[in-house]
């Protein structure tokens, strides 16, 4: 074994296969960075120029974009909150909110370290592949799986905050995103409305985008280029690394519960970032930072996606199942290389296998360096008013939004999601439930319904089912313990800790609409339901029945509390509105003439550039969102009454 | 992600069109042509129309560049509608999909706006698909598969989708199997049958050489059938090349019932089962393409069948299967994707009774 470990180390020291590696990974680190763009863009970019390279430069440059995108993605999150990628919204809401308060640096550097971590976690996991993760695989069967996303969702309830009755509707909502689409136990297309491009379900890039990004580019936009705010220093990485050993464990414990999420084909990076980010809050004693800058938060997501986008390659290389979508372009790009992954491939080629791990481990060290060396520079960025990074961030969302199908209705799903996560913001349902309902939703109703129908009930029975359980009842048990021993003493109870933030009269407003859209959405679900196969309507029950009934009680909340808007500063609905124009301009006089006028419109209204620079940098933007348009889709999208693109 | 520009721009980039440039004769002289698969990169159908674009480059008159570019979403019909409303009508734009796209437009399912009984088809290629059993069961060869000791459990992801004809096998031939539908790839229900949770299955080509074929070895798993490839009339009676020891669905029938299987359940296998297997992973394009552009793609695909390196890559990788097109290969698959009214209306009842399919 040791003779094949350093005739691969020495296969990639040859200086192409090196280039292929970095090249590969300078890619992944700016699609980690665009948010809406991830491995998945990375890769399938890299895809045809891999096939002028020889086999193994162009696996190298392949997984040097896969380690790194979510190292990268870190730098986005933290300083502009938008989620570099959906699998780092757990860092965009600690991260950014550690920036806000100045510590930006810390937030970095643990971040970029736990997903240092997070990578050579997944390589060691790589290298004891054949004895140790191969029978691993094996045991997790149906019920094990279904078991894993139930944990997830348990833990997403640590994440509801401190109005119960929103938090849960916005999980109900989440769910209820997540079930649109062909249902897994019987063959029912749900709530598609006849439309063609609902049949798959929606995207998990465009829910992430939708919900947290295009909500965040409203808030840049209304502060506009005249406000002031506090720039994002940069210094001091030391306070960062000394955060990064008093968390090492939890790093660890996180990377590991982020390759588990890398074994089970179908739950990707998002749903093992939550559950990481979970046990972070389950472990923490004083949970009242958690959603206001909680480092540990950081520490444990980024410990976990890195982990589970490598390890998704021990079920490709052991079994050809993909444990997720860059993980599914790997394999392709192996099949085009001649090599057909299985338990022979790993006997029979295992320099490569040792050069996967090599290559791996390397980006995962190199690729935290580069991050550390450039995050100062692109911190100094954020001076410039939030108005000039709004316009190229929004227009690169449209790009990463428009990978999914290339239809006009990825655009306007992006902005009418866009639409109900700024909604959501403002009227304080918290918008973290509802991404990971969205996320668990599927598989948890797949593999509940596989577990049962293979099984019957005595899956609930099976080791593997009552080890993973046990994540969630330990810890209940040591609650229960630690409540008994502290009985009669003060409690400092986390949840009880209320912001006293006023609700603005704007606030309210918004508060009515969402809960009076949602209570008669829900209800209009619960018709159509009516119509499904018995077990298809089990989990849209239950994300519907309690989630109409909360929406009715904050639909009555918010009459009660209602006050008309008097004399209103509030910009931000303008902005929703000339956004959900463009949209709609986008459909119907296809791509440049819009994009010109809301270029010019960000620029010059909003950020109130001077003529000769916002000209300028206008025209810059969007060369770069036209060339990245071509070189991604091919083509940008075409107006239906003008032809025009 | 497409990959069309990509491609055009690196070759421009390292200046590979250096060759192109040569004033070359014929047809598709410094023509592209775009290959649109409306399922993501990495699958089985993207990963073979990668595995075929250098011999098409290469024997095609003129030596066309050829795109391969994936359209995914909606179960393969927002790609197909793509091209029906997009595609050119010179072979410069073909849809390179399986029974997937095929089958929804069979059973007349909401959304569909192709008329693929409309296409031309400029080449298929088989698509084999071999089933196999746990030795649990205690079955070892397909003649005992009624004897089986414990309950079958076949994994699928959806009866309408490419399990079709695998359920439409177990139809024909009376089998008691319980089919749980519900994965999401054909990938995790391997993995399931590993782990002992299914106990029948049908892999296609790859999958079967690289993962069953060593477990057969290993004697954890039986193989049982192939779905058959066609005759000369397309009927699937003849054995599938990729497992030439292992009888076709239809000898499965003879042996088990002593005649040679006939009635609604044989056609509505034969005409389902062909567009998923036999010609599996189909070519098409628009209906008013030139006579002369499906010529030239018939004689291309003879030449690529006779290039001794495309038989060589093609042993490793599918065990020698070849290509077919010209007027034979168009007949079959426009017949299998034109069933009588008894077989739709057969089609339609199998799957609203007994899997719940609503139309």
């Amino acid at each position: 074994m040791l003779e094949h470990v350093f005739a691969a180390l020495d296969a990639l020291t040859d200086p192409i296969r090196l280039l292929a590696l970095f090249g590969g990974m300078l890619v992944g680190m700016v699609f980690g960075m665009l948010p809406g763009l991830g491995g998945v863009a990375a890769v399938s970019i890299l895809l045809p120029f891999i096939y002028y390279l020889d086999d193994f430069s162009g696996l190298a440059m392949l997984l040097g974009a896969v380690s790194v995108v979510y190292t990268s993605d870190t730098i986005t999150s933290v300083l502009l909150g938008a989620p570099g990628s959906p699998a780092s919204a757990p860092t965009a809401i600690e991260g950014h909110a550690l920036a806000k308060q100045g510590e930006a640096a810390r937030a970095l550097g643990v971040g970029f370290l736990s997903s240092m971590v997070g990578g050579l976690m997944g390589a060691l996991i790589l290298l004891v592949a054949i004895p140790v993760a191969g029978p691993i695989v094996l045991m997790l069967g149906t019920p094990e799986l279904f078991m894993f996303a139930f944990v997830g969702l348990f833990f997403a309830s640590s994440m509801i905050g401190k109005d119960l009755a929103k938090g849960i509707a916005a999980a109900c909502l989440g769910l209820f995103l997540g079930v649109v689409g062909p249902a897994s136990a019987a063959a029912d297309f749900r709530f598609t409305f006849g439309q063609v491009y609902l049949l798959d379900g929606f995207s998990l890039t465009i829910v992430a985008l939708g919900l947290f990004g295009v909500a965040e580019a409203i808030s840049m936009l209304a502060a506009g280029g005249g406000i002031s705010h506090t720039p994002i220093k940069v210094s001091n990485w030391g306070a960062g690394f000394s955060d990064f050993w008093k968390n090492r464990w939890l790093v660890l414990r996180a990377s590991i519960i982020g390759v588990f999420g890398g074994f089970v084909p179908a739950v990707g990076a998002s749903a093992s970032t939550w559950v990481a980010y979970g046990h972070a809050i389950r472990s923490t004693r004083d949970k009242s930072k958690f959603g206001k800058g909680e480092i540990r938060g950081i520490a444990a997501s980024e410990g976990a996606n890195n982990a589970t986008v490598i390890a998704d390659l021990v079920p490709t290389l052991l079994f050809s199942v993909p444990g997720g979508p860059a993980a599914a372009i790997f394999l392709g790009a192996l099949f085009s290389f001649g090599y057909y992954p299985g338990p022979r491939m790993i006997s029979q080629n295992p320099d490569l296998m040792f050069l996967i791990v090599w290559s791996v481990a390397l980006s995962s060290v190199v690729g935290a360096g580069i991050c550390f060396a450039i995050a100062p520079t692109l911190a100094k960025l954020t001076r410039i008013p939030f108005g000039i990074i709004a316009a190229p961030l929004i227009l690169i969302m449209v790009v990463g939004a428009y990978q999914a199908t290339s239809t006009m209705g990825d655009i306007f799903m992006l902005f009418g999601l866009g639409a109900l996560g700024w909604m959501m913001k403002h009227a304080e349902w918290p918008r973290a439930p509802a991404l990971v309902g969205f996320v668990l939703a599927s598989p948890m109703e797949q593999y509940f319904w596989l577990s049962n129908q293979i099984h019957g009930w005595s899956w609930l029975l099976r080791p593997g089912v009552l080890i993973i359980a046990s994540f969630i009842a330990i810890p209940a048990l040591l609650n229960i313990y630690r409540w008994l021993r502290n009985r009669g003493k003060a409690q400092v109870d986390a949840a009880a800790q209320v912001l006293n933030l006023p609700a603005s009269e704007d606030h309210k407003t918004i508060s009515l609409i969402l809960a009076g859209l949602v209570s008669i959405a829900f209800a209009y679900a619960i018709w159509e339901m009516t119509g499904f196969n018995a077990s298809s309507r089990l989990m849209p029950s239950l994300a519907l029945y309690p989630g109409l009934l909360l929406a009715l009680w904050l639909l009555y909340r918010a009459i009660r509390d209602y006050a008309p808007a008097t004399s209103s500063q509030f910009k931000e609905p303008l902005i929703l509105i000339v956004l959900v124009v463009y949209a709609i301009a986008l459909w119907a006089i296809g791509f440049t003439i819009p994009t010109i006028g809301l270029l010019l419109w960000m620029l010059f209204a909003r950020a109130s550039m001077r003529l000769v620079p916002g000209l300028i940098y206008g025209a810059v933007v969007f060369g770069i969102v036209w060339l990245l348009f071509n070189v991604l889709r091919g083509d940008a999208p075409v107006g239906v009454l003008t032809g025009l693109s | 992600m497409k990959t069309a520009t990509s491609i055009a721009t690196l070759v421009a980039v390292i200046g590979l069109s250096a060759g192109a440039a040569n004033a070359q004769e014929g047809y598709f002289a410094g023509k592209s042509i775009d290959v649109i698969v409306p399922f993501g990169p990495g699958g089985a159908t993207f990963v073979s129309a990668k595995f075929l674009e250098p011999y098409f480059e290469k024997h095609l008159p003129g030596n066309p560049e050829i795109n391969v570019i994936d359209r995914p979403g909606g179960g393969s019909i927002l790609g197909a509608n793509w091209f029906e409303q997009n595609a050119n009508s010179d072979g410069t734009t073909i849809l390179f999909t399986t029974s997937s796209t095929a089958n929804p437009f069979v059973l007349g399912q909401k959304g569909v706006e192709y008329n693929l009984a409309d296409y031309r088809v400029a080449y298929s290629h088989p698509f084999s698909a071999v089933a196999y059993t746990s030795p649990s069961t205690g079955v070892t060869s397909a003649a005992d598969i009624k004897s089986s000791k414990t309950p079958l459990i076949y994994g699928g992801i959806a009866a309408a989708a490419s399990d079709l004809p695998g359920l439409l096998s177990f139809e024909l031939l009376g089998l008691d199997v319980k089919s749980v539908l519900g994965f999401n790839g054909r990938g995790p229900v391997r993995l399931a049958f590993e782990q002992g949770e299914v106990n029948i299955d049908y892999q296609f080509t790859p999958v079967y050489l690289t993962q069953v074929v060593p477990s057969v070895e290993e004697g954890k798993a039986v193989p049982l059938w192939t779905g058959g490839s066609a005759d000369a009339d397309g009927k699937l009676t003849q054995r599938d090349p990729i497992a030439p020891e292992l009888p076709s669905v239809y000898e499965v029938y003879e042996q088990l019932n002593g005649k040679a299987p006939s009635g609604i359940e044989w056609e509505a296998f034969q005409g389902i089962a062909s567009v998923t297997y036999a010609y599996g992973l189909t070519g098409y394009m628009k209906p008013d393409t030139p006579q002369e552009v499906l010529d030239i793609f018939a004689q291309a695909v003879a030449d690529i069948n006779a290039d001794p390196e495309f038989q060589a890559e093609s042993q490793k990788v599918t065990n020698g299967a070849r290509l077919s097109a010209g007027p034979a290969t168009e007949k079959a698959i426009k017949t299998a994707l034109s069933p009588s009214d008894e077989v739709r209306a057969y089609l339609k009842d199998l799957l609203a009774t007994k899997f719940g399919v609503k139309f």
